[in-house]
């Protein structure tokens, strides 16, 4: 299996859930040159992200260029541990990667 | 005579680069600016194609950034709301290219407030704009970014 895209981490805290997720992603603005060639990069960056929790959509984003490479998130919703929460990322090229993870289980 | 056609070829071939190029394709990427406003390339135009009129100073509204970045491509931005009913928070930064930066929606149990980083080209004001109860509101901070690294 192909090592996953996305990095999460979930951390309970009053009733409340810390997520923190780091997405490997090149993010292209299609504004940069390639160096060698000289040619246009093309855009390549994420332009839809969605945090589900036991199914039920708790944070949606749409994003442009001007995220940075390698996107960070760090987002808070009410939960308690035993949640699954589901993560899925999709960009602007038909790429798209998710990842599910269970609070306060390794 | 085969020697004639490959010129003419040539010709026809360089017409249609000089079209693409110079003029073509631009009404359709005018056509997207009206709709999309990710591809907006001016603060105003964002507010327009999201069809913001009017967008309420508040000091409920917290961006926590640098005030000098010494690397533009990933500056930290946190933006909280405490403003009740808060559903939408967009983040514009001004004067990228294209300023609108992300649009991000909470749902029920969400709690109105978004950490990510974000790339800035220049020195920018960033704009937060959130929306809540169908009426917007808004902050924003300067955000100085050297290239050099070396504060200035």
């Amino acid at each position: 299996m192909e090592k996953s895209t996305i990095k999460i981490r979930l951390k309970e805290k009053d009733g409340q859930i810390w997520l923190r997720a780091l997405i490997k992603h090149p993010m292209e603005t299609g504004l940069r040159k390639d160096k060698m060639t000289g040619l246009d990069i093309p855009a390549h960056y994420i332009n839809d992200v969605v945090v589900e929790a036991n199914g039920e959509t708790v944070f949606s984003a749409d994003w442009s260029t001007s995220i940075s490479q390698n996107p960070f998130l760090f987002i808070k919703f009410s939960g308690s541990k035993g949640d699954t929460v589901r993560l899925t990322w999709k960009d602007n090229m038909g790429k798209s990667d998710f990842i599910e993870k269970t609070v306060g289980k390794r | 005579m085969e020697r004639r056609i490959f010129l003419k070829d040539c010709a026809l071939a360089s017409a249609a680069s000089m079209a693409f190029s110079t003029g073509l394709l631009t009404p359709s990427i005018a056509f997207a600016e009206e709709f999309d406003p990710f591809q907006a390339t001016s603060v105003d135009a964002v507010l327009k194609i999201l069809g913001i009129d009017e967008a309420e100073a508040s000091n409920r509204i917290k961006i926590t950034a640098p005030k000098i970045a010494e690397n533009g491509a990933s500056v930290p931005v946190i933006i909280n709301s405490a403003i009740e009913g808060t559903s939408e928070i967009i983040t514009i930064i001004s004067t990228n290219p294209k300023p609108l930066a992300a649009r991000n929606r909470f749902g029920k149990g969400a709690i109105p407030s978004i950490s990510s980083r974000i790339k800035m080209g220049q020195t920018t004001e960033v704009i937060a704009l959130v929306k809540a109860d169908d009426k917007y509101y808004s902050a924003k901070t300067k955000v100085k970014v050297t290239i050099g690294g070396c504060g200035g």
